[in-house]
């Protein structure tokens, strides 16, 4: 009993990481009408960063800090350089230009770090286990979960309670009121994809401890935040939060059953969403 | 005036987006080889209506019965075949595509089957020549042939829009504002298409231009706010004053020769 | 709607020049090349490019999928020419058959969606199509792939009419089988079928107001795209002698797709341009510089920023500067109704 216990936490862990990169995808497509194919890619240089400020013996928390930063930036530099040509073009273009942003990405973090990928120390402070009772369980998860559900709660805050979050939801619905209503609605584009680039790189920060970086990591997280989106609904909030979890779960139990199988059923649960609910759970028609 | 069958009967019709209701009841008969128009102000569900009746959006309740047949459940390329054809209110053609490569894949519209076809090539009898030419000719759009589509005119796109309709040799025509954005000059040439329609077609028309509306129209259907308002010929119409109230009085002018 | 993404209905003078063309194309490669091998892959990306093709072109559907058929067409050729042994003809077949298959699989279910919704469902079941692999090692050798692929030669009964053993000879026979499924893309690409899906492309909702179902004519361009792509997974993993997990992986499908998509998607022919500019650069850069495909990510966002008809493209816009000719705003006004 204790063990499908301990893989259904695991889950919500993975769940929540999952969450936060399905989530950024899905504020980007509700706005930008994009999908952005360089996500995974962001949730990349996220790890690899953190590996290279570790390696320059900084604190895991300073590059928790700063590494969204900085890779916000950089997506904030895609929007105005790179995606603002493209969006009076058909989508096959969104996708293809990001599609090459990724690769170029991929191949940069290659060339820098080697193709092999590398392990992230888990930071001093949360090394080891807790132990509550008969309970035990490593600290760095935990923490990924408590840390997660807190910039969950923040998201959730800044788009029902902030101004940018009532312009990002009434410019989900349409972009020609926005700008009627005096906002600038390219700028709030360069935040928003500016965010999602953010959070994507905070999940790769997040996860670099528990598996290590490794160049390959952006395309398996792009695949994964689309199931999430898929089955959550796509440009909902609370469809990513709980897409992420049920697919996290799924894959943690399922890993006890049937370890290779594990994360093939992630996709059959998609394939499965699909055929009964097309719009996702949580997702809007149409 | 000799009673005519009813081409068309649509019974009920209701369309709800959510809790929005587009449209709240709405019958609709209309006689074989006659224009009957719809009108009315911005909003009213004219356009809704034209979806429910063509099969491009599902209802939401109500029955339509199409020469005879329930087409309420069948889906718009279903109902192609059953002889409704439709033009769009915003212009809807294959922009990279020639004016006669437009015609043709309408005309074949009406044997679907026959666009799985992956062996021959539309040449010769595939090619439904005869049906292009002829409604070129009717849309004089002859020296356009072999332009594309996004390199005519307004004008020319909105005559196009109209030809598509009536390449599928229908029964039944819808044109939702066929002379919308129309300057002077090709309004009178859409009028008297429109108007040569009715002996081998039954037009169903959403207009705004109210001379046109007057001036061909056997029946008139008033709508306000997803119901119909008033129904009847168009001179009735225009005296009415659930009607002028509803345009505030002064939108209905025109009309060449009164009743 | 973006003109330049689109191919253009071809008159029957230029699908004969194209055939001509691609006929050149073939005879040249031994005379001008060293590796027999490096030009049956050429020939081969180009039957998988011209597959995506037909769906990104044609009907604009923009799959990440095709790495799926490419990989049961060579775990198909795979098995039946090892476990159970087939005449290969056979085989061939029936890896054709594997790939349509998959692709109405596929295609029946990301087909209920349109636009990027559609792209996105077309790479998760890639990723899906990954792990199933992986995780069936029985069936498909797991991470080792399947392994010792025999070639063997055209014969009937006894008779050795065409061995294929060298790379040069095994090219041969690629070529033809090139050249075949070509001048039967061009059929198709021509037919009622293939114009009816020009239309589904350029305006759907018209498409389907006019009569046609969608649903149906999009599965069949699947079913094609998923067959010629099978085939050339087939081709590839009797070339090499194996059928690893890495034909299934998403760097196949981005591969595909950026090999369609730097030709150009005007026409047929210009997905080989793509396939052998991406596999003769690859080849002649990856000496110098293993990180070329970084230069290819570049090539890929400077094509969709701008020179969206691609290599062919600009193929032929140099070739209209030289000739003088001028050609007004849209290319298109020169095409089509001209039989």
């Amino acid at each position: 009993m204790s063990i499908y216990l301990l893989q259904v936490i695991n889950g919500i862990g993975i769940g929540m990481l999952y969450f936060l990169l399905a989530v950024g995808l899905s504020i980007v497509f509700g706005l930008l009408r994009f999908v952005n194919f360089a996500h995974g890619a962001f949730y990349l240089l996220g790890a690899y960063f953190c590996f290279q400020m570790m390696r320059w013996g900084l604190s895991f928390w300073l590059a928790l800090a700063v590494v969204p930063l900085v890779v916000g930036a950089l997506g904030w530099l895609t929007e105005k350089l790179v995606l603002r040509h493209v969006y009076a073009k058909a989508h096959e273009f969104h996708i293809l230009v990001t599609v090459g942003l990724a690769l170029v990405i991929q191949e940069l973090v290659i060339l820098q770090w080697g193709p092999l990928g590398e392990n992230v120390p888990v930071p001093d402070m949360l090394q080891g286990v807790v132990m509550w009772g008969g309970f035990v369980y490593p600290k760095y998860r935990l923490f990924v979960i408590g840390f997660t559900a807190v910039l969950a709660l923040g998201l959730w805050y800044v788009l029902e309670g902030t101004r940018l979050g009532s312009a990002v939801r009434a410019g989900s619905e349409s972009t020609e009121m926005v700008s009627l209503l005096g906002i600038d609605v390219f700028r709030i584009f360069s935040l928003v994809f500016a965010l999602g680039a953010a959070t994507a790189a905070i999940a790769g920060v997040l996860a670099a401890p528990m598996r290590g970086a490794e160049p390959f990591m952006g395309i398996e997280a792009l695949g994964v935040a689309f199931v999430v989106v898929v089955v959550g609904g796509m440009g909902s909030f609370s469809g990513a939060l709980i897409g992420g979890l049920l697919i996290g779960v799924v894959q943690s139990v399922m890993s006890t059953v049937w370890a290779e199988g594990a994360r093939l059923m992630i996709y059959v649960a998609m394939a499965a969403v699909l055929l009964l609910r097309p719009h996702g759970l949580l997702g809007r028609k149409g | 005036m000799t009673t005519q069958a009813f081409l068309l009967e649509a019974l009920g019709i209701e369309k709800r987006y959510d809790k929005f209701v587009a449209l709240a009841g709405v019958d609709l008969r209309v006689r074989a080889n006659t224009v009957h128009s719809v009108i009315g102000p911005n909003g009213a569900g004219k356009t809704t209506l034209f979806h429910m009746l063509t099969g491009t959006k599902h209802v939401s309740g109500g029955r339509i019965v199409f020469d005879g047949h329930d087409v309420t459940r069948e889906p718009d390329h279903r109902r192609v075949q059953r002889g409704m054809a439709r033009s769009f209110q915003v212009t809807s053609l294959f922009p990279t595509l020639p004016v006669r490569e437009n015609l043709r894949l309408a005309a074949q519209g009406t044997r679907p089957r026959q666009a799985f076809d992956a062996w021959h090539p539309p040449v010769g009898a595939r090619a439904r020549d005869e049906a292009v030419a002829r409604v070129l000719a009717r849309l004089g759009l002859e020296r356009h042939a072999d332009t594309p589509a996004s390199n005519l005119s307004h004008g020319q796109q909105r005559r196009l829009e109209v030809g598509m309709a009536l390449a599928a040799g229908p029964k039944a025509i819808f044109l939702d504002e066929p002379t919308s954005g129309m300057g002077i000059d090709d309004l009178d040439d859409m009028k008297r298409l429109i108007q040569g329609l009715k002996d081998e077609h039954t037009v169903v028309l959403i207009e705004h231009n109210m001379n046109i509306v007057m001036d061909i129209s056997d029946t008139v259907t008033v709508m306000q706010q997803g119901r119909v308002l008033a129904e009847g010929h168009p001179h009735a119409i225009r005296n009415d004053d659930r009607v002028r109230s509803a345009y505030l009085g002064n939108m209905i002018t025109g009309g060449g020769a009164a009743s | 709607m973006n003109t330049a993404m689109t191919t253009k209905t071809t008159t029957p003078l230029r699908r004969h020049f194209h055939l001509l063309l691609a006929l050149a194309v073939v005879l040249a490669m031994p005379l001008t090349m060293q590796s027999g091998s490096l030009a049956s892959e050429v020939l081969i990306y180009g039957l998988a490019a011209m597959g995506c093709n037909l769906l990104l072109g044609h009907t604009g559907l923009l799959s990440f999928g095709q790495g799926i058929f490419f990989g049961l067409g060579s775990y198909t050729i795979a098995l039946t020419l090892t476990r159970w042994p087939l005449p290969m003809p056979l085989a061939l077949a029936l890896a054709i058959g594997m790939g349509a298959l998959g692709a109405a699989l596929v295609g029946w279910v990301a087909i209920r969606q349109r636009g990027t919704y559609f792209v996105m469902l077309t790479l998760a079941f890639a990723q899906m199509f990954y792990f199933i692999a992986y995780s069936m090692p029985g069936l498909t050798g797991g991470d080792n792939g399947l392994m010792d692929i025999p070639r063997p030669s055209l014969a009937v009964g006894k008779v050795t009419l065409w061995p294929l053993a060298s790379p040069w000879q095994y090219y041969g026979f690629v070529a033809m089988v090139f050249l075949v499924a070509f001048w039967l893309l061009q059929r198709v690409s021509a037919s009622i079928f293939g114009r009816t899906l020009l239309a589904v492309r350029d305006n759907e909702e018209r498409a389907g107001a006019i009569g046609y179902d969608l649903r149906l004519l999009k599965l069949q361009a699947f079913v094609i795209s998923g067959a010629v792509t099978g085939l050339a997974g087939a081709l590839h993993a009797m070339m090499t002698g194996i059928a690893p997990l890495a034909n299934a992986e998403y760097h196949t499908s981005e591969m595909i797709l950026v090999m369609t998509v730097i030709g150009g998607t005007g026409n047929l022919l210009a997905s080989l341009l793509g396939s052998a500019f991406y596999l003769l650069v690859g080849d002649w850069l990856s000496t110098l510089w293993p990180r070329w495909l970084l230069i290819l990510g570049v090539v890929l966002m400077v094509v969709s920023l701008g020179l969206q008809r691609g290599l062919w493209g600009l193929g032929e816009s140099a070739w209209n500067r030289l000739t003088g000719r001028r050609r007004a705003g849209d290319d298109a006004a020169s095409q089509g109704g001209r039989a």
